[in-house]
């Protein structure tokens, strides 16, 4: 495979694709060098910050609140949440933060799958996640216990000594480290009371209540002793199958849904050894030479998100409020701080339908066109059965473009943004587009062809 | 422009010409083995609908403690059996109650409910228990199961996007929310050639080329029997009703669309409920009372059944702001020309006895979903399902 190939297929997976005048540059660096480049800025990276975040509105507080100021309490964190979520979209789409912090985040909500309502513990856990994406594994799963969002999403809260709530033990071992097969029902109970006290406050901050704590004595996976949480986590952590489970996921999310069992294996006898060090793995994933089998390049079926994102970096799509952004999101079927479920959302051909298919498709041209998108979004808290179109209030710019490729013969453009744009061996010919594409003056041409592009099936799969 | 002049006129007047030939073959097949089977619509009340004020208990005292300010008054009601009566906003379904046509299933739920819109609608739609996490739906199931070489619409949703319940894992139901418009955007010309290089070996390029192809003849096809019938029936205005007019045309007009689902929303009352309540179930009668009339017209009522469900009931007590919190246990309704149990399948919920203030459920809706599919779509319940439920007089 040729070398600017591998670097497409390398900043798409541990990315969201490059901008054009990144391509220019990056198509001739080594696959090591890129690598350097993508570890080095995520360990640069910054926290996410809320601006006027309403510190400390407690639950209490907002229980005496009444009418129209809860109204506008309830509102003022919507709205923070918006922001929060913009805020993130942004950060995937900026060239000066680091993408592959970004594409891992994403990967791990998808993994500790949290919904995320209210501003602080959102932010606090998005932290969390940017905090250990590449850190240690057994961490990670420690601070996703202490996490705010976290305990009230499953229910920790109520996870008393006296009435145990297994919602949290479950997961735990089912979706976030063991994985089915590997635990008992037994185990589960056990587990749950080892997590009793785990609590927040009305603060929104994590707080342990030891006479909700049971102090007992334990028994899992054959072992006996009076563990609390961390120690539990320990326990998972000594089983093999963890790292299996884990490396298994991340073969399917960044190299193929179609695994291979052997290499699994190995990234799995790896990760162990290394008592969980998940940027040695992510490395060993992004260096590999299967990483980079043709097999696994182009195969992927983009999320609504490496759609969107992968477009706003290559036509710096500016949308005109914030809401647009969530607008899109949701008619593409993927929201941020909103997964299906404590699963994540589901990957592959699973985003797609024919209506979902058709609105994917004609993005790039609706945001070039501001196009009003007739689109009823399914809202459950709907008010009233009435049905709104909404407008995409975008703006693109193909400066960039134009600057780079501008100068050329037609063949010349569409080759060169063919190569941009597609990852993989698309089939599709100049003379294919031809009859559908401007020719009256280049500018035009070049911008005729990216819509062009950009409708493929094939600019479906990175 | 006289080469761009060509391709249209040439695109409009035979869509089949860019169809490659095994599509060809297959859509003239199709036009000839129109509907053979029944036909299933289900209505979704998004939102979580409020059972105890749909369904009155109005000789219940217990009702009128729990909703001192949001019960039905005995004299408001309709009433129907001994204990329960309509809202007054589902006058219109009235006839269809005395003609039979109706079966209200009561105290329907799962176990363990769970009261998050988003969750339980993902319960109804995957027919999972509430502690498993599923990515397919239930009709979509059905359609893994017994669809090999059915067309792309084989279930309709009337709608923008498409419903988990409709997703399988090899197939999926189809969404439209109004056939002209949708073959105008699937048939441009440029996708239109995209049907010619559809030779593709990877699995997931070839996925998209074909559900893109499938949505173009599926698209070309809906609109065609769309435009056959006019409905002769006098439908309410609103948008609910449309949809239940257009699914009436596409029925009449012997589309061999199998399942229609459609939905109505805005049924989150936990303010104010009464008005908003009443309306909503006045645009919900309207239409159905419509749409069962316009089958019933044209002899196609005993091949039609309807389920209507919402994702959850409401608390059987009424809140501090005359609305309704989120609850467990709801009624159902079905209606068709050949139910087996008409009116009341079974008696109003107990009042009395509450689990953590909330209604207990005695009919898992799974027990509904395993008949359908067994009785109503001839199908394998018990693999669609995952496993047994026990089956219902209901059809």
């Amino acid at each position: 495979m040729k070398g600017s190939e591998k670097i497409k297929h390398l900043y798409w997976r541990a990315g969201f694709g490059l901008t054009p005048r990144e391509w220019e540059t990056r198509r001739h660096w080594t696959v090591e060098r890129a690598v350097d480049e993508l570890f080095d800025r995520a360990s640069q990276a910054s926290a996410l910050q809320l601006d006027g975040l309403t510190e400390n509105r407690s639950v209490e507080e907002l229980k005496k609140l009444r009418g129209k100021k809860l109204d506008q309490a309830k509102n003022e964190g919507k709205l923070q949440i918006v922001e929060l979520n913009n805020g993130w979209i942004k950060r995937m789409v900026d060239s000066r933060e680091s993408a592959l912090l970004e594409r891992l985040c994403l990967f791990w909500h998808g993994h500790f799958a949290c919904e995320l309502k209210t501003p602080k513990p959102a932010l606090a856990h998005l932290n969390m996640l940017r905090q250990h994406a590449l850190g240690n594994f057994r961490d990670f799963v420690k601070a996703v216990a202490r996490d705010v969002a976290m305990i009230r999403y499953l229910n920790n809260q109520q996870n008393r000594k006296s009435r145990p709530n297994e919602n949290f033990a479950r997961e735990l071992l089912e979706l976030f480290t063991i994985g089915r097969g590997n635990y008992t029902e037994k185990d589960i109970k056990e587990v749950a009371r080892a997590f009793t006290g785990w609590s927040s406050d009305a603060r929104g901050e994590y707080v342990f209540r030891s006479r909700q704590h049971d102090y007992g004595v334990k028994t899992v996976f054959d072992q006996s002793g009076k563990f609390d949480g961390d120690e539990i986590v320990d326990l998972i952590l000594r089983q093999k199958a963890t790292a299996r489970f884990v490396c298994y996921k991340v073969y399917r999310y960044f190299v193929n849904e179609r695994v291979e069992e052997r290499i699994v294996e190995e990234l799995a006898d790896d990760f162990y050894a290394s008592d969980y060090d998940l940027a040695g793995l992510f490395r060993r994933v992004f260096t590999s030479d299967w990483f980079y089998a043709p097999a696994n390049v182009g195969t992927k079926i983009k999320s609504p998100i490496d759609l969107m994102v992968g477009m706003m970096r290559s036509l710096d799509v500016q949308f005109g409020n914030p809401k647009s952004i969530s607008f899109a999101q949701r008619i593409l079927g993927q929201v941020l701080f909103r997964p299906p479920n404590v699963a994540g959302w589901p990957r592959g051909k699973n985003w797609i339908d024919n209506a979902t298919l058709l609105l994917r498709l004609n993005l790039a041209e609706s945001l070039y066109n501001e196009a009003e998108v007739s689109f009823q979004v399914k809202d459950l808290k709907a008010t009233s059965a009435s049905r709104r179109l909404r407008k995409m209030e975008a703006r693109t710019d193909f400066q960039p473009l134009v600057d780079l490729y501008g100068r050329g013969t037609e063949t010349e453009i569409f080759t060169a943004l063919k190569d941009y744009f597609l990852v993989g061996s698309a089939a599709i010919q100049a003379q294919q587009l031809a009859p559908y594409v401007l020719h009256d003056r280049t500018e035009n041409y070049l911008k005729s062809v990216t819509l062009r592009l950009l409708s493929l099936p094939e600019y479906q799969l990175c | 422009m006289k080469r761009r002049n060509f391709l249209k006129a040439s695109t409009l007047a035979s869509a089949a010409a860019f169809v490659p030939q095994f599509l060809q073959a297959f859509q003239a097949g199709r036009l000839e083995n129109s509907r053979t089977g029944k036909i299933l619509v289900v209505v979704q009340l998004s939102g979580g609908n409020d059972g105890l004020n749909t369904i009155v208990p109005y000789r219940n005292d217990r009702y009128y403690q729990l909703r001192p300010r949001l019960a039905l008054k005995p004299e408001e009601i309709l009433p129907v059996s001994d204990e329960l009566g309509f809202n007054p906003s589902l006058a219109p379904l009235r006839e269809l109650y005395d003609q039979g046509w109706m079966s209200i299933v009561n105290s329907v739920g799962y176990p363990n409910p769970d009261r998050s819109h988003f969750r339980s609608m993902d319960i109804w739609h995957t027919a999972s228990g509430s502690d498993e996490y599923w990515s397919t739906g239930w009709l979509g199931r059905y359609l893994d199961h017994h669809c090999t070489g059915c067309p792309a619409h084989h279930a309709l949703e009337i709608d923008s996007a498409l419903s988990l319940s409709m997703k399988g894992q090899d197939r999926t139901g189809f969404a439209m929310s109004n056939p002209q418009q949708l073959q105008k955007t699937a048939n441009n010309k440029f996708l239109q050639t995209l049907r010619d290089h559809d030779h593709h070996d990877e699995e997931n390029v070839a996925y998209l080329y074909k559900t893109l192809i499938d949505t173009q003849s599926s698209a070309d096809y809906l609109a065609q029997r769309a435009r056959r019938r006019r409905s002769r029936v006098k439908y309410p205005v609103s948008a609910f009703a449309k949809d239940l007019k257009q699914i009436a045309e596409l029925i009449t007009a012997d589309c061999d669309t199998r399942i229609y689902y459609v939905s109505l929303t805005g049924f989150d009352t936990h303010a104010n409920q009464r008005n908003r309540q009443g309306r909503l179930l006045r645009q919900y009668a309207e239409g159905m009372a419509a749409f069962v009339k316009d089958l019933q017209q044209n002899n196609l009522l005993n091949d039609t059944l309807i389920l209507t469900f919402s994702e959850f009931g409401r608390r059987a007590a009424q809140n501090a702001s005359n609305g309704t919190d989120h609850g467990t246990a709801n009624n159902l309704f079905l209606m068709g020309g050949k139910l087996q149990t008409p009116g009341f399948f079974n008696a109003a919920p107990n009042l009395d006895r509450l689990d953590k203030k909330d209604l207990i459920y005695e009919i898992d809706f799974r027990q509904i979903y395993s008949t359908i599919l067994d009785r109503w779509l001839d199908s394998d319940a018990d693999r669609i399902m995952g496993r047994d439920f026990q089956r219902l007089a209901l059809v």
